[in-house]
């Protein structure tokens, strides 16, 4: 600990001279302690002249805990004095070759540390043809053999990508409205839009529109991997379901059975019609008086409420209109029943059912 | 007026009516165009669009395919309109923006001049010619646009593609100051502080705007990005994961970013699935893609990937100088190796990445190749720290420090090294034996060439262990090093060697540094040369033998 004491105080007095001077590299790689590659070398950047000044750990630590990739200052003798003092802790009981090894750092050409020197042997006591011999050793002069380098290139981390900032190169509202996009809010679209298929299906449904749609019929990619997709696609469609209307109704009284009342009329009553057509809704009376007439004529009781006697006469029309056999019927006498049927599909749209 | 200027007063309830719509879906009520545009339901917005077919619907289709990130479809449709003989000029601007964002910039350029001296213009103008870096006509525009809240951002997201991040963060700061409830531009100043590698900063500014607005797609990607800066790819995927789970299974926003972002987090998997699709998407997919064929040592991949590349940002330079590096070494081309040199000092000397670690490595990659290992080591050493147990860096440091001469050093560290392809390479295995012998352990040397396959290279090791061995006064392995070249190569020089070391393992004995029982292993060495000096050697050994009751 006290050498190393001891240099840190020649250090300090080096200082100044090796800051000012422009030293030669090789000539001054003997110096003790400080090879002076290194210093020229921070001269050279001039980055902090005085960094014996600085405390460079406070720096480093200080740098870290805001930035992570930042570090320390590359003062030269800084950072010379850390390397030291490394070295001092790794090889705390070495002997003093230490030091001496590491001054040989920069100057790689020159016999190394503890090569071959016959002059420790001249003093073996031995014969002078031995002594001739020996000659042989110092015949042969060793190669210097050159050692490629391979710089390992640092590879680095991969890139995530945080997408560009908002460039406020905007589209705005064709009403003029702000949208405020970018600014109170970014721009963005939110996380959960709606499924394109399903809002149709459900404004179709709402709308009674069920001609217009062209609905797109959309897949799952690799369903088995994909369970939320799916269970997405049944919740919604099951929601879509909940609110239609039911399909079947329940009525409140009894009512008689389609086919029944599908049932041909009595043959005289079939006569009477080809000569007078059934009630139009030109008729002089108002329009409970003409469900009521068309009822009566159709075998539909009227109870209390019209609406559900409504909703058995449309489900027979409904059935008569789908029906294959009286569709090739109908074609032949256009008048049949037509004009009656037509306004009252005018109130299917309004039609609800408690 | 194309931009509104109005300063709100209140914050917009956005997002936070979502069951609201839900309710009054079951009150079949048909929802409002305006009812998803608050929420940024531009999905939900365009099929309402379309179901209703209203007029005037287009430009509304326009501005929702824009905002919905589905700029080919904003363009078409902005396409269409222009080709009407009424088309209003805005119609113009509308289609130069999204062709900007379809990276078209030439185009775009034309289709904005047609919308006249339009704010906008000058903004889409700057923007292609900041992609042909013509600082002086940029400069120009600039003084064109006035001190406008909006014109400011857009000034400031400029700084921000040219890398000038502080500039942009001063920018956007002064806005916060004088609109809080602008939160929005946090997230600006929380992508500027990732890009300076201040994470953490990143990471409480974000947290203002997450705290209002939970599910915002941009703020939790950058999240997770700073989670892979600060942590590891493990924290990264969990936000991702958590965006991914909240989000509705139509939503196609940032899904090619997020793809991507997977890849990065996951250390490279599935990168050939995902990343070739995305170059020229997503800007860093090119990189990560060259970085994925670089740790698949396929460096000719890499290089071809990146060859054409003009890098802007350092990250750029970075790659471009490791590949050419790596290539250049591969092929041994002066050329590309020269080219990564400059490319390297470059990043290394610049004012934001001379502080960093990358910047660092750079310069010493930089004086690696200029063969300057003093400056190597400064480099090295102040970034040491990060780098325990590191292959790479452990391989160039001992690199250094041998080259140096410090050998102890350099052992040390090229033993730490456990990659195998690092430890079978000839210049690990020459420089280990280098330090192995100038160390005093030709022992260890010697092993290490019994264990080579005999090759071209184990005939080079053996000439280095002779020669050194020599050098250091290691005479019996020498001897043997020389005795083995002598066998495969039978030259007067590998005899003179020989001849040298078995004298030299001789006076090691005289002097009591070698067992004299070598002197055994010294005379069938000898003899397999026919040399007649051997004989005379031979007579003298012998004598000496037989004067000191040695049996040989």
């Amino acid at each position: 600990m006290e050498r190393k004491e001891r240099q840190k105080t020649k250090l300090i007095i080096n200082q100044p001279y090796d800051e000012s001077l422009e030293v030669n590299d090789s000539e001054e790689v003997d110096s003790e302690y400080t090879p002076t590659p290194r210093r020229t070398a921070s001269g050279k950047k001039n980055r902090q002249p005085d960094s014996m000044a600085n405390n460079s750990s406070d720096e480093y630590e200080e740098d870290t805990k805001k930035k992570k990739g930042v570090v320390g200052q590359l003062g030269g003798s800084d950072h010379e004095e850390d390397e030291e003092e490394e070295e001092e802790d790794d090889e705390d009981d070495d002997d003093s070759d230490e030091t001496e090894s590491d001054e040989e750092e920069g100057e790689p050409g020159s016999a190394p540390e503890g090569a071959y020197d016959p002059a420790d042997y001249e003093h073996l006591p031995v014969s002078a043809e031995i002594k001739e011999l020996f000659q042989y050793i110092t015949r042969y002069t060793p190669q210097n053999v050159e050692l490629d380098y391979k710089l390992k290139p640092f590879i680095p981390d991969f890139i995530p990508a945080v997408g560009d900032i908002d460039a406020f190169l905007k589209v705005p509202r064709p009403d003029q409205k702000s949208d405020h996009l970018g600014l109170l809010i970014l721009d963005e679209p939110c996380t959960k839009q709606s499924d394109p298929t399903v809002l149709t299906l459900w404004l179709s449904e709402n709308s009674k529109q069920h001609n217009v749609t062209e609905v797109k019929v959309k897949s799952v990619e690799d369903p088995e991997k994909n369970p939320k997709a799916i269970e997405n696609w049944i919740e919604s469609i099951s929601e879509l379901h909940r609110s239609k209307p039911p399909a079947t109704v329940h009525y409140s009284r009894q009512m008689p059975d389609i086919d029944t009342l599908m049932q041909e009329w009595p043959p005289e009553f079939e006569e009477l019609l080809g000569k007078v057509s059934l009630p139009t809704a030109d008729i002089n009376c108002d329009l409970a008086e003409y469900i009521d007439i068309i009822c009566g004529v159709l075998d539909v009781p009227v109870y209390k409420s019209r609406i559900q006697s409504l909703h058995v006469l449309f489900t027979l029309y409904s059935e008569f209109k789908n029906s294959q056999h009286f569709k090739v019927l109908a074609e032949g006498q256009k008048s049949y029943s037509q004009p009656g049927a037509h306004s009252a599909t005018a109130e299917a749209d309004t039609l609800t059912l408690d | 007026q194309i931009l509104s200027r109005v300063k709100p007063a209140v914050v917009c309830d956005g997002h936070l009516d979502a069951g609201e719509n839900k309710n009054k879906n079951k009150a079949k009520k048909i929802p409002r165009l305006e009812d998803y545009l608050s929420q940024r339901d531009y999905l939900g917005a365009l099929t309402l669009l379309e179901f209703q077919r209203e007029e005037h619907a287009d430009l509304w289709i326009g501005y929702c395919a824009f905002h919905l990130g589905d700029h080919k479809r904003a363009m078409e449709e902005y396409k269409e309109m222009t080709l009407k003989p009424d088309c209003p000029l805005e119609v113009w601007v509308y289609f130069g923006c999204s062709l900007f964002f379809l990276g078209l910039y030439k185009e775009a350029e034309e289709a904005a001049l047609k919308g006249l001296m339009l704010l906008i213009v000058n903004v889409a103008l700057s923007f292609y010619l900041l992609q042909f870096n013509d600082e002086k006509k940029l400069m120009g525009f600039h003084q064109n646009l006035e001190d406008i809240t909006e014109d400011q951002l857009s000034l400031a997201s400029i700084h921000y593609m040219r890398s000038h991040y502080q500039e942009a963060i001063d920018i956007y700061k002064r806005i916060l100051l004088q609109n809080r409830e602008f939160l929005a531009l946090n997230v600006y100043v929380a992508l500027c502080y990732y890009k300076l590698d201040y994470y953490d900063v990143s990471q409480e500014v974000l947290a203002v705007y997450l705290q209002s607005i939970p599910d915002s797609t941009i703020a939790l990607n950058l999240k997770a990005c700073n989670h892979f800066r600060l942590y590891n790819g493990k924290a990264a995927e969990a936000e991702l994961k958590n965006l991914i789970d909240i989000s509705s299974t139509s939503f196609e926003f940032a899904k090619e970013l997020i793809r991507h972002n997977l890849v990065v987090f996951r250390g490279g998997e599935g990168a050939l699935q995902v990343l070739p699709p995305l170059i020229d998407v997503i800007s860093e997919a090119r990189l990560n893609l060259v970085i994925y064929y670089l740790r698949q040592d396929d460096v000719q991949e890499a290089f071809s990937l990146i060859k054409d590349l003009e890098p802007t940002t350092p990250q750029e330079y970075i790659l471009k100088g490791v590949v050419n590096a790596a290539l250049g070494q591969e092929i041994g081309s002066r050329e590309l190796l020269k080219f990564a040199q400059q490319l390297f000092q470059l990043v290394g000397g610049s004012a934001s990445e001379c502080d960093t670690i990358p910047g660092r490595q750079c310069m010493a990659s930089c004086f690696f190749l200029l063969k300057q290992f003093e400056d190597v080591l400064i480099y090295l050493n102040s970034v040491k720290s990060y780098f325990y147990n590191d292959d790479t860096f452990n391989f160039n440091y001992a690199q250094a420090k041998a080259a140096l001469g410090n050998y102890k050093e350099a052992e040390e560290v090229f033993l730490i090294i456990q990659s195998e392809k690092i430890r079978n390479d000839y210049v690990y295995k020459s420089w280990l034996t280098r330090c192995y012998i100038m160390n005093k352990k030709a022992r260890l040397a010697w092993e290490l060439y019994l264990k080579m396959e005999t090759s071209s290279e184990s005939f080079r090791l053996l000439q280095l262990i002779a020669n050194d061995c020599y050098k250091m006064g290691q005479f019996y392995y020498a001897a043997k090093a020389f005795d083995a070249l002598e066998r495969l190569d039978p030259c007067p020089e590998y005899w003179e060697g020989k001849r040298g070391a078995c004298v030299g393992i001789f006076q090691l004995i005289l002097a009591g540094r070698e067992p004299r029982e070598t002197l055994k292993e010294v005379l069938p060495m000898l003899r397999s040369t026919g040399n007649p000096q051997v004989e005379y050697i031979i007579r003298i050994l012998k004598k000496w033998a037989k004067d000191n009751r040695v049996t040989l």
